[in-house]
């Protein structure tokens, strides 16, 4: 392992699906504060890396350590690596919809995950304001006692971003965030992204370049290709990155 | 699932009336003879079910968890304060000793061990809840890490259900064997058979069923309530919030078995009689349709569909034996498939068709809000 | 009873009867003919002493034919009679043809099949009530038994032969060793020379030869006799019944060696048992394979399609026979029947697909009305096909009635085979081979038709085959029913092992989903391979416990504990698909 502290450092990962290598001797190193973008083609392993450091899947073989080693993550499941600090967006939308989007952030709020304190814990005055706070930011507080079942798909997508402020995570996952929103929201998510950066770690992964560009000015951009570490770099430089051209960008500016 | 249409204003007093109405009504009419008392041992045994189906709705309309050993865990409620009562029997019994009847058929000549403490009514009670919440505790632990769940767990409970009505059916386990407890006399000192003990173990039921109702009440109403659902409806999605969802649902189970429990002890004095047949798997289902029937994701939903399930039942099974089955059964699919809340979801689904009518007249194209499936 | 009076009268006649026959006897050795038979029985009937009828009978013993036995048998049953004439002599008669006005019958003598002539030359008409018929005592059956015996000694048959063979040696009857030695001579079945030998050495134990019964010890040792398992162990329990030192050492070897065997036995048993209970709880389980395996539904009224394809094979057989008449809701149905006479053997073979088409339909109905609306909601489908399955239940009550009816399965279940002393029940043969052939069918239907292509691209992707054109209505509704059929044919299999009853189903249907969970859903090599181990685990348990109950409860306890290492079964279809 490395000198140098890192916050999540994954080594050697390897895993496949009924003999399709999905993750392929994967190697990625976080530096905590980092926002840190994750591009790749389709079956590139992205939601799968993903998985792997979330506990939905375990890992062929490899090691996950959280926090300059102090925590395996391979030993822990995914309660627990969300106690850690790890909180994810999925790709598609994953909320509570038969609950109010008031109850969903409740939900997220940080604090005690007990039996005991879901049962008599009340919602501080404290908690109430943060939760106002937030609708504020992602833009429902008009919205605040419908089911989430009934918002639109990028509301839906932003109610999820919201589970992930109260949560107060140090790594934020978060998994194509700009699918199915207008330009204008896309370009307030990424704002909203980088306002976060500094405050917590975010991975994101993205397919849409100008996003990836508008989120990735400061920022490391990984590039994944058959679920291995392809090139790490700048922007401009992962852009011009000939293999990356050709496995990625070729395609993408083709389908384009 | 849609949420009661009744508003919460005429909600509450309706609630409030109905409860006074089984704790004090009842019970007076009956002390002045208008209610028979046949009538209102029924009545017990109704509730008695009644209380069973929250259990279940608990688990199944709030948590999703649909259990086929309910059963299970109303007979063993029942055969551990039937325990009590046929030691209670004393020298009453047809074969005048101090063992159970059925003990001196089989041959025995002393008490087992684990019948000794049951002489005690307090050990009994504690029985009542150790016994089948220890058995939701075992089977609940090893089934929820290794996350069975949906239909697997239907489908491990209705085995674990099987095998205990297997095992009771038999006569060396010394619990009655076939035939079960029956004969029992008295309780706490007072005579079983008469109509004052009965009236009292209905207020018991009554007041239990009230308050089963209003601690799930607040129960569901607590950011608990507010887990409980969310795993219904996307327990990975919990799981990635950082609750422990195993144990969660652990707790829901024990409480759920404990409440059956409860009400199996007191169905057993107002029946006078619990045998294998009350755990078999069929019973538990027969219980779920009382839940469906009634709506299940509200708390009075199963207890209206478990005392008009049974009162039908009392009244087909005379009226129509031949066909009871058929009615059941078929109501049964009618219910599932046309009314998914029941009983109590009827004018909140009479609504969302009148607005549909409503919304295809004006030919706004507003999308119903239909459950949409986990991620 | 003899009139003693009529015994002495012919005392005198018979003693001339016997020289005389006994100069034929030796006359016709001398030629190897035997004297007829008959006549020896003639003479021993009419013979004047118990004792001198006893010495006659046994006589026959150098030559126990069937005849012989025979003719005894008729003499014990009382079918011979006797007829004095004036001068006090009897004579033994049969009467044969039918009865007159008189209720007198035609005569025939024993000793030499001709009718009886009176003086005048008429024949005779004798009223059985008005004669004595020849008694016997119970010396004289003893005696007629030890002929018997030889007689089944000699049988040509040699399972006969070898069962009579193996019967010489209860008693243990020192008696009987000469005649068994001499057959040991003549046999050539090599099986029956080991029956010989067997019972040779049982009744050996008995000698008073220490050295002699040594050996034998050591031939039931090496036979692995499981006839002389009680006899040597009662030999070595009981100190007093065997002194000798080395005996007793050799008996203790020799029961070392039969109890091995006897453990080998049961283990074969066991695992054949175990492997008969698997293919029931696989033919049970592999329609649930499909429409719970593959599809995904819980259908809760799998039991009752199994007992539909079982009152198929019931109306089947009795249209194959005198007809049926139901009488559902007070309608009275009369079903008219073929009186086929082969049908007991036949109708099988029409059962099995009329089964099959019968459940298939009940359940595309079913599917069409009720399921197609719950493929997506599990635990609904469960709930209303338990509906479904309530119903079901009472109107096989209200047509068939509450009572099982009767299916008589083919004569040829009943047979066994004996392999080296483990029994292999033909029915259990049959159970085997049927669920291989019901494998086979669907892996066939599944893997190698153009529908089976289909059902495997639905399954796999409902919405991807929707949007390649496969009409996945079709589709479903086409699995749903070959499942269902599955589940008649299981039916048509378990009337033939088992009651049919209204709950038929009920008995079988949480074992046929535990089979599925351990199995791994959507796999059916997974459900065969569990269905087996399930099985056999069973057998296994019920032979070490000898309950089947607590049996049972293990093996439900143990698939709990199973499901703990493997939550989704034997083989996981894995997926990326979350949930």
């Amino acid at each position: 392992m490395s000198a140098k502290p890192f916050l999540l450092a994954a080594e050697g990962l390897n895993k496949s699906f009924d003999g399709y290598q999905a993750i392929n001797d994967l190697n990625f190193y976080l530096d905590e504060g980092e926002l840190r973008t994750v591009i790749g083609p389709n079956g590139a392993g992205k939601t799968t890396f993903l998985d792997l450091i979330t506990g939905r899947t375990a890992p062929d073989r490899g090691t996950l350590m959280w926090d300059d080693g102090k925590h395996d993550l391979l030993k822990l499941s995914e309660y627990q690596i969300y106690r850690l600090g790890i909180g994810r967006k999925f790709q598609t939308p994953t909320v509570y919809n038969d609950h109010s989007v008031t109850e969903n952030l409740v939900l997220s709020l940080a604090g005690s995950r007990g039996i005991w304190h879901s049962l008599f814990g009340k919602v501080t005055p404290l908690q109430r304001e943060r939760i106002a706070e937030i609708l504020d930011i992602i833009k429902l507080t008009g919205h605040a006692q419908r089911k989430a079942g009934t918002l639109a798909h990028g509301q839906k997508q932003w109610l999820e971003i919201g589970m992930l402020l109260a949560q107060e995570a140090r790594l934020l996952l978060v998994d194509e965030p700009a699918a199915g929103m207008t330009d204008e929201e896309t370009h307030r998510t990424g704002e909203l992204l980088l306002s976060l950066a500094g405050k917590h770690t975010i991975v994101v992964i993205e397919h849409d370049m100008t996003f990836v560009r508008q989120i990735a000015r400061n920022g490391k951009v990984t590039v994944l290709h058959q679920g291995h570490v392809l090139c790490e770099g700048a922007v401009d430089q992962v852009q011009n990155d000939e293999r990356v051209i050709e496995v990625y960008l070729g395609r993408k500016s083709k389908a384009a | 699932m849609t949420s009661n249409p009744i508003s919460s204003r005429i909600h509450g007093p309706i609630l409030l009336v109905s409860a006074v109405f089984l704790v004090v009504v009842m019970p007076w009419l009956n002390s002045c003879g208008l209610i028979a008392d046949f009538t209102l041992n029924l009545w017990g045994k109704y509730l008695c079910y009644g209380i069973m189906a929250v259990a279940i709705d608990l688990l199944w309309g709030f948590t999703g968890l649909l259990c086929l050993g309910q059963a299970l865990f109303f007979s063993l409620g029942g055969y551990m304060m039937g325990m009590h009562l046929m030691l209670m029997i004393g020298k009453l019994g047809q074969y005048k000793s101090d063992l159970p009847d059925f003990m001196v058929f089989l041959g025995h000549t002393t008490l087992p061990g684990f019948w000794q403490a049951f002489h005690s009514f307090p050990f009994a009670l504690a029985m009542v809840f150790l016994v089948p919440g220890l058995l939701a505790l075992v089977f609940g632990y090893l089934a929820f890490r290794s996350r069975i769940k949906g239909v697997y767990f239907s489908i491990l409970t209705q085995a674990l259900t099987y095998g205990a009505a297997l095992l009771f059916f038999r006569n060396d386990l010394l619990m009655g064997g076939n035939n079960g407890f029956t004969d029992f006399r008295t309780l706490l000192g007072s005579d079983l058979r008469i109509a004052s003990t009965q009236r009292i173990l209905y207020i018991c039921t009554a007041l239990l069923l009230v308050a089963v109702v209003a601690g799930c009440k607040w129960l569901t109403n607590s950011r608990f309530g507010l887990i409980q659902r969310a795993i219904r409806d996307s327990e990975n999605r919990v799981l990635f919030s950082g609750y422990a969802t195993a144990n969660f649902k652990l707790f829901i189970f024990v409480t759920s078995a404990m409440i059956a429990a409860t009400a199996g002890a007191l169905y057993v004095p107002q029946v006078g009689i619990i045998n294998p047949s009350e755990m078999t798997p069929e019973k538990s289902l027969e219980a779920v349709v009382w839940v469906a029937l009634g709506g299940r994701g509200s708390l009075y939903g199963p207890v209206l569909g478990a005392v008009s399930v049974n009162a039908l039942k009392s009244w087909a099974s005379r009226a129509y034996p031949d066909l009871w089955l058929i009615i059941l059964g078929g109501s049964f699919v009618l219910v599932v498939m046309f009314m998914p809340n029941g009983i109590i979801g009827i004018p909140a689904q009479f609504a969302a068709w009148a607005a549909r009518r409503r919304n295809r007249d004006a030919t706004t194209a507003a999308a119903p809000a239909n459950r949409v499936t986990d991620p | 009873m003899f009139p003693f009076s009529a015994r002495r009268v012919a005392l005198c006649a018979s003693l001339l009867l016997r020289f005389a026959l006994s100069v034929v006897t030796c006359g016709t050795l001398a030629a190897g003919i035997n004297p007829p038979v008959r006549e020896t029985i003639a003479a021993a009937v009419t013979a004047g002493t118990p004792d001198e009828q006893r010495e006659i009978i046994l006589t026959l013993k150098s030559n126990p034919t069937p005849e012989a036995i025979s003719w005894l048998n008729k003499w014990k049953e009382g079918a011979i009679f006797l007829n004095q004439d004036d001068a006090g002599s009897a004579t033994a008669l049969l009467l044969t043809g039918a009865p007159d006005a008189d209720d007198s019958y035609a005569t025939i003598k024993l000793s030499d099949g001709k009718p009886m002539l009176a003086a005048d030359g008429s024949p005779v008409r004798i009223n059985p009530k008005t004669v004595d018929f020849a008694d016997t005592d119970s010396g004289l059956r003893r005696a007629m038994k030890e002929v018997a015996d030889l007689a089944a000694l000699a049988d040509p048959d040699p399972e006969k032969r070898i069962r009579a063979i193996q019967d010489s040696a209860i008693g243990q009857n020192p008696d009987k060793l000469p005649a068994l030695e001499a057959l040991k001579r003549l046999e050539k079945n090599p099986k029956a020379q080991r029956a010989l030998d067997e019972s040779m050495a049982i009744i050996q134990l008995t000698s008073s030869e220490p050295a002699q019964r040594i050996e034998a010890c050591n031939t039931l040792g090496s036979l692995r006799s499981l006839a002389a398992r009680d006899i040597i162990k009662a030999m070595v329990s009981d100190s007093d019944a065997e002194t000798d030192k080395e005996t007793r050492s050799a008996a203790n070897h020799a029961l070392t060696e039969i109890e091995t065997h006897i453990a080998a036995i049961n283990a074969v048993g066991t695992a054949f048992r175990g492997l008969s209970l698997g293919s029931v709880l696989l033919v049970v389980a592999i329609g649930l394979a499909i429409t719970f395996g593959l599809m995904g539904i819980i259908n809760m009224a799998h039991g009752e399609l199994i007992a539909v394809g079982a009152y198929t094979t019931y109306i089947i057989q009795n249209v194959f026979a005198s007809g049926l008449k139901l009488s559902p809701f007070g309608v009275s149905i009369a079903i008219p029947g073929l009186n086929l006479q082969s049908g007991a053997n036949l109708y099988f073979a029409v059962a099995l697909p009329a089964s099959f088409l019968a459940a298939a339909l009940v359940g595309l109905l079913l599917e069409r009305t009720v399921i197609r609306f719950l493929y997506r909601r599990p635990l609904e489908s469960l709930l209303a096909t338990w509906g479904i399955s309530l119903v079901l239940q009472q109107l096989f009550r209200l047509i068939f009635g509450a009572n099982n009816v009767q299916v008589n399965s083919p004569l040829w279940l009943s047979g066994n085979w004996t392999i080296n002393d483990v029994v292999f029940g033909w029915n259990r043969v049959f159970v085997i081979v049927f669920a291989v052939a019901i494998i086979a069918v669907t892996w066939l239907v599944i893997n190698k038709t153009p529908l089976g292509l289909l059902i495997r691209a639905v399954m796999q992707n409902r919405n991807m085959a929707a949007c390649m054109g496969i009409r996945t209505e079709r589709v479903n509704m086409l699995t749903f029913a070959f499942g269902c059929g599955l589940a008649g044919l299981a039916g048509a299999f378990l009337s033939q092992i088992g009651n049919v009853g209204p709950s038929l189903g009920q008995n079988y249907i949480v074992d046929a989903f535990m089979t599925v969970v351990v199995g791994g859903v959507g796999n059916i090599l997974g459900t065969v391979i569990s269905a087996l181990g399930i099985g056999v685990a069973d057998q296994t348990l019920q032979q070490y416990l000898g309950n089947p109950v607590t049996g049972k409860i293990l093996v439900l306890g143990a698939i709990i504990l199973f499901l703990q290492w493997r939550p989704a079964g034997l083989f996981v279809t894995r997926s990326r698909s979350l949930d």
